[in-house]
């Protein structure tokens, strides 16, 4: 055996390096453990890259989450009202035209004042930024601030979207936002400050005394745990507070737990199975409707998701503004059959589907589900699973037969997704429709909100009874809750608002 | 000696020259660009055109590659479209916590295998050697993914005595660390078990018994000493493939390293990333082989120029 003196080296070496690996451990996460504190470790499914609320993350999820929570807009969503927030009013003197008057008590948190120029800086910045949120304001020619509390942007055509657009764009200080490093530790005026921040891993936050209600928490961390088992089990063990949004094929791990709360709310995310109408057959809308009859999607949604998930009733969620419930489609394999024979494809056909299995939850199964029932009609479907940046160059060059996806109606309107996916311009799917396309823009540049919930009405129905695509499932967003977190408030936009929340000891 | 190590540098940049030139090519020759990823699926052609000219990848490859040359050897890998800000530094960022989880699997390593593998050697064809070498070919057989996800499910969420994921303490530590060092646990004990079977037939063994030293003498002075050559190689190896391995566990256990920052960045096309995350790695990779041979000399005086 070993000597004693050998193994007092052994018992030497490894105090060493247990006493290295503890100093390591504490650099790696930061060792912060404040005992009194009220600290919330909340974990959002996707990562956090980039603290830009402009940048080429600007509509991502997690970007909009941690938007929300250091930096303020104009205008904020109340369930599903618009309200008032850094803007006190506006109007549109014009359709053109549109003038905001601004609060004079927003500070940002280096304790200088937020006001009109700001705002303009902001938005001037995001229109230019050449990124996913700068199409939301192509129409927009100028922006002036000809006081602290005035803004005034004009459009080259009228901007109906202009209220609920500004809910995503979030007001940087114009002096620093274009300083070198300065998304890595953002000033903002919202009601948290930045401590720390890892891309797509950590962000620390800290809370500020805020215009609008002071938060309750002392400190917010919002880590990333790639892997789903590993979130379960951190929030089963207490080592997150919250973990959002829970897959549904995870939900019986969190079910009949004491110390668990799980509360839903339905959310803006949905699947579509596009068909691409500008490739044989799919030209032919009675395919398409053949196809969609073909699949038993209550069933398969029922299956799949359970309480994950709800059968979709328009080409857009149900929580969503603009949403009209059409007829639903019958599940029935003969119709489908006697469809296709009248297209002339009696003898079926062989096709494809394609998407990445990072989508959505149950991708996989919900394309397997899908491609099954279409064989049962005689419709050969060839499954194509590919990786994400290879779906996407594809979606773009439309090379496909049939796609996949979640689509996320980022804004809450019904404008952000009919309006930019289903524009004979904009030519996503190969579907053209002048009629569609009247109606979407009028939708878009209306700023009353009747008139443009009628005009979606007749969107939905158009979309819906050509079968531009399937519309199976919208997802329900499941919050997996400590008992010990009150106030905490399940929003369908992922992002939620964390100024209430408490934790009880 | 010192022409040796000059000649294994040249080497070494050769190497790297030739990784550099295949993560470029490899990253641009699979599909999708990263001007369709930032846009998104809302934008036009002529959009993704003009991001594409503007990020320069509308340019020839060729200029595009002497370029990245440049960028390499000025460790410059320009902005990561994802995470914001200078790619490099970004991964280098992360590197801190790699080197950390690979450090502590290195000893845990070396800690539990070497006297493992002593330990049978010494006991060889009894229980104690049998169950030893059993449960090396068990952990070199079993998938670290799995091991990982295992362990989380009994030490996290069922005994709830050890964190799953990193969260700032440092039992976090211990969960991956174990998962990685786990096969190479079991290839080192097995490797000294084997090693030290071998020395212990050989003359000199013979010779030092037969002048009458002690049994711990000739054990600990001679044998295990020889047997460090072989250890110090696979070592080397070893901790090359914990930074490679680490790109899983990392995942499964949240750690925050680079190993998750590259698949992420590979995924996205955020080439900057990708490039010097990889770069990272592959001067590791080779610094370390470099290591080894050099370490030789030092531990075994007869081998020479020659028989390298």
């Amino acid at each position: 055996m070993v000597s004693t003196h050998s193994r007092r080296d052994f018992l030497k070496i490894s105090s060493i390096s247990l006493a290295g690996a503890y100093l390591a451990a504490c650099s790696v996460g930061g060792g912060d453990q404040g005992a009194a504190e009220q600290a919330l470790r909340a974990a959002f499914a996707q990562p956090i890259n980039d603290l830009d609320p402009h940048g080429p993350s600007s509509v991502d999820e997690s970007t909009l989450l941690a938007g929300r929570l250091i930096y303020d807009t104009l205008i904020r969503r109340d369930g599903d009202k618009l309200v008032p927030h850094v803007a006190t009013s506006w109007e549109q003197p014009d359709p053109n035209t549109w003038v905001f008057a601004l609060r004079d008590d927003v500070t940002f948190h280096d304790g200088s004042k937020l006001t009109a120029r700001d705002v303009k800086a902001s938005l001037e910045r995001v229109k230019d930024a050449g990124t996913a949120q700068s199409a939301l304001w192509t129409s927009v020619s100028t922006v002036d601030a000809p006081d602290d509390t005035t803004l005034r942007v004009t459009t080259s055509e009228p901007l109906g979207t202009m209220p609920v657009n500004l809910t995503l764009m979030f007001i940087l200080p114009a002096a620093k936002m274009n300083d070198e490093g300065f998304f890595r530790k953002p000033i903002g005026s919202g009601p948290f400050r930045v401590e720390a921040f890892t891309p797509s891993d950590e962000l620390r936050l800290a809370a500020v005394d805020y215009w609008n209600g002071t938060p309750k928490l002392n400190r917010v961390t919002l880590p990333f745990i790639p892997e789903t088992s590993s979130q379960i089990t951190a929030l089963r063990t207490g080592d997150l507070n919250v973990l959002w949004p829970i897959p549904p094929d995870q939900l019986r791990e969190l079910e009949g737990l004491d110390e668990i709360r799980l509360e839903t709310v339905p959310s803006y995310a949905y699947y579509f199975t596009w068909f691409n109408c500008g490739r044989e057959p799919f030209t032919d809308p009675r395919v398409r409707r053949a196809m969609w009859r073909a699949v038993d999607v209550a069933g398969t949604v029922r299956n799949l998701f359970g309480d994950g998930a709800e059968l979709m009733t328009a080409p857009i969620p149900s929580t969503v503004f603009g949403h009209a419930p059409q007829q639903p489609y019958e599940h029935d394999p003969d119709a489908a059959k006697r469809d296709l024979a009248a297209a002339g494809l009696g003898d079926g056909f062989r096709t494809s589907l394609m998407w990445f299995s990072d989508t959505g939850p149950l991708a996989d199964a919900l394309a397997q589900a899908m491609i099954s029932d279409w064989a049962k009609v005689g419709v050969t479907v060839e499954p194509q699973n590919l990786e994400k940046a290879e779906w996407l160059r594809r979606l773009n060059a439309k090379e496909f037969d049939m796609d996949l996806q979640i689509n996320t109606v980022t804004t809450g309107d019904a404008d952000f997704t009919l309006g930019r996916l289903y524009d004979s311009q904009a030519d996503r799917m190969g579907y053209r429709n002048p009629r569609l396309d009247g109606i979407l823009r009028r939708a878009h540049q209306d700023s009353d909100r009747r008139t443009r919930g009628r005009l979606y009405g007749q969107a939905c129905k158009i979309i819906w009874d050509d079968a531009v695509g399937i519309f199976p499932a919208a997802l329900i967003s499941t919050y997996g809750l400590r008992s010990t977190v009150e106030g905490f408030e399940p929003v369908p936009s992922n992002q939620p608002d964390l100024r209430g929340v408490t934790l009880a000891t | 000696m010192i022409i040796y190590v000059a000649r294994r540098l040249g080497q070494s940049v050769f190497l790297l020259f030739g990784a550099i030139t295949i993560v470029f090519l490899a990253l641009r020759v699979i599909p999708g660009d990263p001007a369709s990823l930032i846009l998104g699926s809302q934008a036009t052609e002529a959009e993704r055109e003009a991001l594409r000219a503007d990020l320069g990848l509308a340019d020839p490859l060729l200029v595009q590659y002497v370029r990245h040359l440049g960028e390499v050897v000025r460790l410059d890998f320009g902005e990561s479209w994802r995470l914001g800000g200078d790619a490099f530094a970004g991964v280098l960022e992360r590197l801190p916590a790699t080197l950390t989880l690979a450090g502590y699997a290195l000893a845990l390593t070396l800690l539990v295998g070497f006297p493992l593998g002593v330990y049978a050697a010494r006991h060889t064809g009894r229980f104690a050697d049998r169950l030893v070498n059993y449960l090396a070919l068990t952990g070199q057989a079993l998938p670290s993914f799995w091991v990982g996800i295992m362990l989380v499910l009994v030490f996290a969420r069922t005994l709830d005595i050890l964190p799953a994921t990193a969260d700032g303490t440092p039992l976090a530590l211990v969960l991956p660390a174990f998962t990685l060092a786990l096969p190479f646990l079991g290839w080192l004990a097995r490797l000294v078990r084997n090693g030290t079977l071998e020395e212990l037939g050989k003359d000199y063994v013979r010779t030092a018994r037969s002048k009458g030293l002690s049994e711990q003498v000739v054990f600990n002075v001679h044998v295990l000493r020889n047997t460090l050559t072989p250890v110090v190689t696979v070592l080397g190896l070893v901790l090359g493939n914990f930074i490679a391995d680490a790109v899983i566990i990392e995942q499964v256990f949240a750690w925050p390293g680079i190993g998750s920052l590259m698949i992420e960045s590979i995924v996205n096309r955020d080439y900057a990333v990708a490039e010097a995350a990889i770069l990272l790695i592959a001067v590791f990779y080779i610094g370390l082989n470099l290591l080894v041979d050099v370490l030789y000399f030092w531990l075994d005086p007869r081998i020479t120029l020659e028989t390298v």
